[in-house]
């Protein structure tokens, strides 16, 4: 036990680090910086004098440990033919049931889509359609109906969806202040928000509060549905996210100076209702990933029965017409992967039937062709001498 | 008196000191032989250079006057340097400009800053100000803190050094001064055991002879005593009283640390001064009480401060190959940039018309009176923008932090190199050192290994072996009873001195020498031996032994042969106490006998001997000449003795071909006027201001001749520790190990015998020619023979095959460099082994160049000596061997180490090991980084090609820092492919790095469309599983950030092998870490992904989406891999599996496989 400790101090002594380089590797360092062998020869030289017989007697031999020489303890997985067959087969009896679950669940939603943009162009107007949704004085109003193809239980969320419409173009997207709508205190905080920053032109003016493109551009198509005329009611409160509506988006922050300005982008707001409660500019504000897109316009807390004819009252006012955009109303019900959407459940069938193709390729391949793990006969240089 | 010349062993027999300075001289520069046309061989002088350099005049203009003890006047200009020392590069006030200049040379850097500057501008700003800078403001952070903490240690040790005390003459009395303070001109004293603060001539000691002896430890690594002089006409000076004042005439300063060339005017005399004369500020005054010089050079102008410049820098050939690949990411990278801005372009003009009414891009701007347009600049500038937008959003499709992981990693890899106990020599208590960092991988990719013989394959330890005496050869049993009663030894002063080796004696031999008569063979034994203990430069020093009654002596001499030689001479009763440069004391079988050393000519390599001339006390003078036997035979007087010549060469035969070192030793008396004239011709020839040397060359070559042949003496060289077993393995490791030798050829042929190089069933060819027309017919005929010779036995793959080349220095000279190049060339390819000897340094390295122009293989060499100091700098990968012959190789080389054996775990485990690290390393930074980037390119897209990216910009900034960074370099410096243990064991698995099969281009393009299918997955299962969804664009980007990040991670960790904690903690770690991030990133408020993750998070859709992602993207991959894996399955591989299924006896089975085939 002495003994031990004894040599343990000396190993201390052995690695105590030489005065002029506390880097164990300081001469690593050589190649990348060259003038510290200048010094390393100076240190060298004052070693020298400083104890010269004493640094010839102290062992430099790197002291053991499993870091240093690399010997770890580790677990080193080998996927033998056993295991590839397994994984393949796991893989495939995971995604299959998952597939077939969303793509039945995906099945179970029912979606009304209706496009409006075209059918709500009056006759008189169809050659000139920006003339029409330009001019502040035609009747926008447009009534049309639909037909429920299934029964559609509550919650129904009822979206507007854009295409075509690129929510997520750097411009438009950069063109907002997170500052002016979350607090009152940054009103003049607009600076990314050109070309809808201020009012009255020169520069100093008043803040356009909310500022910046995307709340100038947001959409005011109004939606009212009648089912047997009885007026559904559209629940327009929780429609976005708490997170928005609590922190993001200020309960002292009024709009101020909206939509005055000589272009009128797209909906007004009412200036006596702070930003946290204006629920349509939160959703808007949410830039959309994809040209192609739907909000969250409000929900209907009534089941629709099949082959009910609901009647759509909408205000077409929302100018997609310039650009060749496209309106549509949608009536959805929800599931726990969303909306309808059959891909994943796709995807997944396809994945979980390619893992099990390949789980019996390699069944095959290990029947057929076996090879044993570890046979030295297979090595280069053996294979060469066989042959 | 010069008496220092360079060391006298075969080996370096073409080496001689003014061509040794040479290569000291140039071994920084980066030699390149090819371009320039240096010749190879000695046919026309290769020591002209040298010679010229020393014949040639001071010119004034290049001279620099240094008036001794009058600093002042010496340095009225104030154009010499003081002798303070700066080595710290900066000061405070200059660290950040200078810092950041020197940082940017960095290509690397530039890049950053390039990008980080584009970004900006204000049309271009991709990134807010602080995530486009942090990459590079992080970097240069690191770099400059590492930078400031060295200089500080440098500026530390600086001040140390300058502040050190020596004692200098002011006023006619030695004041203690701070070195710093020290000038030109001043005069210095030391004492023993002090170093030498500046470079200084010196004018007298403590010796009367004015010898004072030095150790150059620090210089050139060199541990032995090396003698230097005071001038006659100063010696005897004691400045105080006698104040020395006079001129000295010196080169300007140079790095030349072998030469020194000035005169002295003393007393209206004028006295040359050389190398002896000098003592180089680092090294060390030993054995001699006090020494007084003048400073000639001080501070950064001393020969030791010129040389401290770096290792050579080299670039790795994975480095070079991975460059190319980085021109090919390049190319992608424009690509995809010039895709970018050419639809940009169209998606405007086509909605040329639409621009001012969409609400998402309004071209107009309304808010002032005047209607303008607003960040609009007109089609062309459109385009122009977002291509240089798109740079900046795909700039890391160029991996420019992969430069920095692999320097992390090289020196992590370093690390474990340096700390591999199994490198590490007892004997000389020398670890492995990495010089060079940049080519850690090239240890994984050699093919041809060039090896010195001395010190390298042979422990150069010489042990005098047997002796031929006037054609008796006594080569008898060795006998230990003489040892064991402690070998000869004399009384002094009641003291027990003997030599400090023992050597074993021949008995009958040693009876001889004892029973001195005046026989005639007792008084060629008596000449014999004399010449041995004579004719040398060797300084005995008398040291203490743990006895108190017994002293030691120590030969201290550059040369071991000599050294083995005067301890010979002791051992059998000839025994050197005493060296001055004026005499010698020899104690001759208990009767100390002076002799006066007349005169001295130093070794050369062109006369490949070197003379002394001894006054006998009876005044008789004698002129004793030793060397090599092909030099000496031709100036032997064969007339005399014929039997005795004839016989002596027998016996000469006979040593080396058992692998001994040879030298003959001759003998003449001379004649009174035989002397004068030579002192006449001597005294004129060493005062030469012009051609010194050659004058002197001459002199000694009108000397030596016909002179009596004494005999020859024969020296073991053994064989170091392992070189057998390492060459076996090494050629199992399809390596081709050739021999560059210095040595005879049977010297050379023999040891490869020992170091079972060659085998008794190859069939050699010897190449040994004296014109080039010959050299050309055998050249022919040998590659006749060569092809029959594996023509016949190609069909059994075994030794008897193989071929083996030995060819001499003299053939090469008409080889290398002329048209028969090729020939040699396409020979030695398709020989097993290839022997050179009697080459000199500059043929080593034209060997090196001869394969390293012609093939793509790796070359490596791996010398001792300042005579391999040219093949090293050649060869890809330069190995020194840190031992008995000082540092110059080790100085010049890139990796240096203990002993030859270590070479094998150097290549097969740690090189195989760094190839595969880094080989992988490289491409999976190439896929890291362009699925980001691809992943990017995709989503633009859909963004009418505007770089919006929906990953956050925090994300993309923190990508390679923080979210894939630290997994690449764990793996890279701790993953093992295999054991060490395996990789031992069967060399052969080294081919893998010598057939690139960890990194070619087919890997790459390979890596690329796998990187293309997972960035496909990654984008589009997203984007379909979210279309027509109320998805926000930061939901997806968080979204595409965890799947990429997942993504890497996984695909690094089905390639992890050995799986430690550290493995574990990385990976898992990084993906922890991204999670952390992404979730802070979403926490704050004024970010407009303000709690994105946490909306999505609780969403079965996008678990799905991930999981979905990550088995769909690896599937390819994985299949790929197993089926290659089973189908064709890479020794790797196989050898891995045996590793883990197989035990240790099927190992030895498999063994045995391997020596039936």
């Amino acid at each position: 036990m002495l003994l031990q400790t004894q040599r343990n101090t000396c190993h201390d002594r052995v690695n105590l680090p030489h005065p002029h380089s506390p880097f164990p590797f300081a001469n690593q360092f050589n190649s990348i910086h060259p003038q510290i062998k200048l010094q390393k020869l100076v240190a060298d030289m004052n070693h020298n004098v400083n104890g010269p017989s004493k640094s010839k007697r102290l062992s430099k031999k790197p002291q053991y440990s499993r870091f240093t020489q690399q010997e770890l303890p580790a677990w080193k997985p080998i996927l033998t033919p056993g295991w590839v067959i397994a994984s393949f087969l796991a893989i495939a009896f995971l995604f299959i049931p998952i597939g077939l679950v969303s793509l039945f669940a995906s099945e179970r939603v029912v979606e009304i889509v209706y496009r409006y943009d075209q059918d709500c162009i009056p006759e008189t107007y169809r050659g000139n359609v920006t003339a029409y949704i330009q001019n502040s004085v035609t009747n926008k109003t447009c009534i049309e109906n639909i037909t429920v193809p299934k029964k559609m239980d509550p919650p129904i969320f009822v979206y507007y969806q854009l295409d075509n419409f690129y929510q997520n173009h750097r411009r438009y997207v950069k063109s907002r202040s997170d500052k002016q709508l979350r607090s009152a205190a940054y009103e003049f905080t607009t600076k990314d928000c050109e070309p809808e920053a201020r009012v009255n032109t020169t520069w100093g003016g008043e803040p356009i509060v909310p500022c910046g493109l995307i709340a100038w551009s947001l959409f005011n198509d109004t939606y009212n549905l009648i089912k047997q005329d009885k007026v559904l009611d559209i629940n327009k409160k929780g429609i976005a996210w708490k997170s928005d509506t609590k922190v993001k988006f200020g309960s002292n922050v009024y709009p101020k100076n909206f939509q005055t300005s000589n272009l009128i982008g797209g909906g007004k707001l009412n200036e006596s209702i702070p930003l946290s409660e204006q629920e349509d500019l939160i959703v808007w504000m949410r830039t959309a990933a994809l040209p192609t897109f739907r909000k969250l316009y409000g929900k209907i807390n009534v089941s629709l029965e099949a082959h009910d004819t609901i009647t759509v009252v909408l205000q077409n006012n929302y100018n997609t017409y310039s650009f060749g955009g496209q309106k549509k109303l949608v009536l959805s019900t929800t599931s726990w992967i969303g909306g309808k959407n059959d891909f994943l459940g796709i995807a997944y069938l396809t994945v979980g039937g390619i893992c099990l193709f390949m789980a019996l390729n390699f069944i095959l391949l290990y029947v057929f062709k076996p090879r044993p793990l570890g046979d030295p006969s297979y090595l280069s240089w053996n294979r060469k001498a066989v042959n | 008196m010069s008496n220092l010349h360079p060391q006298q062993r075969p080996d370096t027999f073409q080496n001689s000191s003014s061509q040794r300075s040479i290569s000291s001289n140039s071994w920084r520069a980066s030699v390149d032989f090819g371009s320039k046309g240096v010749r190879h061989g000695s046919r026309s002088g290769n020591d002209s250079e040298g010679f010229s350099m020393s014949r040639r005049e001071i010119n004034d203009d290049d001279a620099r006057l240094v008036y001794v003890n009058d600093p002042l006047k010496t340095n009225e200009m104030f154009e010499f340097a003081g002798n303070s020392i700066r080595t710290g590069k900066y000061s405070v006030i200059t660290f950040l400009p200078r810092n950041l200049f020197e940082q940017f040379h960095r290509v690397a850097y530039m890049y950053f800053l390039i990008i980080a500057v584009l970004n900006q501008l204000p049309q271009l700003a991709v990134f807010g100000r602080g995530a486009s800078i942090l990459p590079l403001a992080s970097v240069l952070f690191v770099t400059a803190v590492k930078d400031a903490y060295e200089d500080w240690r440098r500026h530390k040790s600086d001040k140390i050094e300058n502040n050190r005390m020596a004692s200098v003459l002011v006023n006619d009395r030695f004041e203690l001064k701070k070195w710093k303070d020290i000038q030109v001109g001043e005069v210095v004293k030391i004492s023993a055991d002090e170093t030498i603060p500046c470079d200084i001539v010196l004018l007298s000691t403590s010796d009367p002879t004015g010898v004072a002896y030095v150790q150059t430890i620090n210089l050139d690594g060199e541990s032995n005593l090396k003698t230097r002089y005071a001038k006659q006409e100063t010696l005897s000076r004691i400045p105080e009283k006698d104040i020395i004042s006079g001129l000295i005439k010196c080169e300007k300063p140079n790095r030349n640390i072998y030469g020194f060339q000035a005169n002295m005017e003393i007393d209206g005399k004028r006295v040359s001064l050389g190398p002896s004369n000098i003592i180089l500020r680092g090294c060390v005054i030993k054995n001699t009480d006090w020494a007084v010089g003048v400073a000639v050079y001080a501070g950064r102008e001393t020969k030791a401060m010129l040389n401290n410049s770096g290792a050579p820098s080299k670039r790795s050939r994975l480095e070079t190959h991975m460059n190319q690949e980085i021109m090919l990411l390049s190319f992608f990278l424009v690509t995809l940039c010039v895709v970018v801005s050419a639809c940009a372009g169209v998606w405007l003009r086509r909605h040329q018309d639409e621009l001012d009414l969409m609400p998402f891009y309004r071209r107009k701007d309304y808010s002032e009176g005047k209607v303008e347009n607003y960040n609009y600049y007109g089609l062309g500038m459109e385009i122009f923008f977002s291509f240089l937008m798109s740079v900046i959003v795909f700039q890391i499709m160029i991996p420019i932090s992969l430069y920095i992981s692999m320097e992390l990693v090289r020196v992590g890899q370093a690390y474990f190199m340096i700390r591999d106990d199994r490198m590490f020599d007892a004997s000389s208590n020398t670890r492995f050192q990495c010089r060079a960092l940049n080519i850690n991988e090239d240890l994984g990719q050699i093919k041809y290994v060039f090896s010195d013989k001395t010190g390298t394959l042979t422990e150069n330890k010489m042990e005098f072996q047997f002796a031929s005496i006037a054609g008796v050869d006594y080569s008898g049993e060795k006998t230990e009873v003489y040892v064991e009663q402690g070998g000869y030894n004399i009384q002094v002063d009641g003291q027990v001195w003997r030599p400090k080796v023992k050597v074993q004696v021949d008995p009958k031999l040693l009876q001889l020498s004892k029973t001195l008569n005046d026989t005639k063979s007792s008084k060629e034994i008596y000449d014999f031996f004399l010449a041995l203990a004579a004719c040398n430069t060797i300084v005995p020093i008398v040291v203490n032994s743990s006895n108190p009654n017994e002293k030691l002596i120590d030969y201290q001499g550059e040369s071991p042969d000599e050294q083995a030689l005067v301890y010979a001479a002791a051992a059998y009763g000839f025994m050197l106490i005493e060296r001055t440069s004026g005499h010698i004391v020899i104690d001759i079988q208990g009767e100390r006998q002076r002799f006066n050393v007349l005169g001295m000519h130093e070794f050369d390599s062109d006369r490949k001997r070197m003379s002394v001339i001894l006054g006998y006390p009876d005044s008789t003078v004698k002129v004793f000449v030793k060397g090599a036997d092909t030099s000496m035979f031709k100036i032997i007087d064969e007339s005399l003795n014929l039997d005795v010549v004839r016989a002596t060469e027998a016996h000469l035969h006979s040593y080396s071909s058992v692998g001994l070192r040879t030298l003959v030793v001759g003998m003449r008396a001379l004649s009174v006027s035989e002397f004068d004239t030579w002192q006449t011709s001597y005294e004129i020839a060493s005062t030469a201001l012009m051609g010194r040397a050659g004058l002197l060359r001459k002199v000694a070559i009108n000397l030596e001749n016909n002179l009596t042949l004494l005999g020859a003496s024969a020296i073991e060289d053994r064989l170091q520790k392992g070189v057998p077993e390492a060459i076996e393995s090494l050629r199992k490791a399809n390596m081709k190990v050739w021999v560059l030798t210095g040595d005879k050829q049977e010297t050379a042929i023999s040891i490869g015998y020992s170091s079972r190089l060659l085998t008794s069933k190859m069939s050699q060819i010897v190449i040994n020619n004296n014109s080039k027309m010959s050299c050309k017919k055998s050249l022919e005929d040998a590659l006749i023979t060569c092809k029959k010779l594996i023509d016949v036995t190609s069909a059994t793959d075994d030794d008897a095959s193989s071929v083996a080349l030995i060819i001499d220095g003299t053939s090469l000279v008409y080889i290398l460099d002329t048209e028969l190049e090729e020939q040699l060339f396409e020979l030695a390819s398709k020989c097993a082994v290839v022997l050179c000897c009697r080459v000199a340094p500059l043929q080593k390295a034209g060997i090196v160049a001869l394969i390293k122009n012609r093939t793509d293989d790796m070359t490596l060499a791996i010398g001792d000596g300042a005579n391999d100091v040219s093949m090293i700098q050649m060869a890809d990968v330069g190995v020194g061997i840190s031992g008995q012959e000082g540092r110059q190789a080790v100085m010049a080389s890139d990796f240096a180490m203990g002993q030859f054996r270590f070479l094998v775990p150097l290549l097969l485990v740690h090189g195989h090991w760094n190839y595969q690290r880094m080989a992988y390393m490289i491409l999976y930074n190439f896929y890291r980084n362009a699925l980001f980037v691809l992943v990017l390119f995709w989503y633009v897209l859909y963004t009418g090609f505007t770089l919006t990216t929906a990953i956050t910009e925090w994300s993309s900034v923190l990508y390679s820092i923080i979210y894939t960074a630290v997994p690449t370099i764990v793996i890279g410096i701790l993953d093992k492919d295999l054991s060490r243990k395996s990789l031992m064991a069967y060399p052969q698995l080294y081919g893998s790095g010598q057939r690139k099969e960890s990194y070619n281009l087919k890997l790459f393009w390979v890596t690329m469309v796998d990187t293309l299918w997972q960035s496909v997955v990654a984008f589009f299962i997203p984007v379909l599983a979210y279309w027509k969804s109320d998805i926000d664009s930061s939901s997806l980007g968080d979204l595409w950030t965890l799947a990429v990040v997942f993504m890497v991670n996984i695909h690094l960790a089905m390639d992890v092998i050995r799986w430690t904690w550290l493995s574990h903690a990385s990976i898992w770690g990084s993906i922890i870490a991204t999670c952390i991030c992404v979730i802070i990133i979403d926490a704050i408020p004024v970010l407009p992904g303000y709690w994105a993750i946490f909306i999505l998070g609780s969403s079965g859709l996008f678990w799905i989406c991930l999981f979905g992602i990550l088995v769909a993207s690896m599937i390819p991959r994985f299949v790929v891999k197993m089926f290659m894996q089973h189908c064709k399955p890479c020794d790797i591989q196989i050898a891995r599996e045996a590793e883990k299924f197989r035990n240790s006896m099927e190992v030895t089975r498999s063994g045995e496989i391997e020596m039936h085939r």
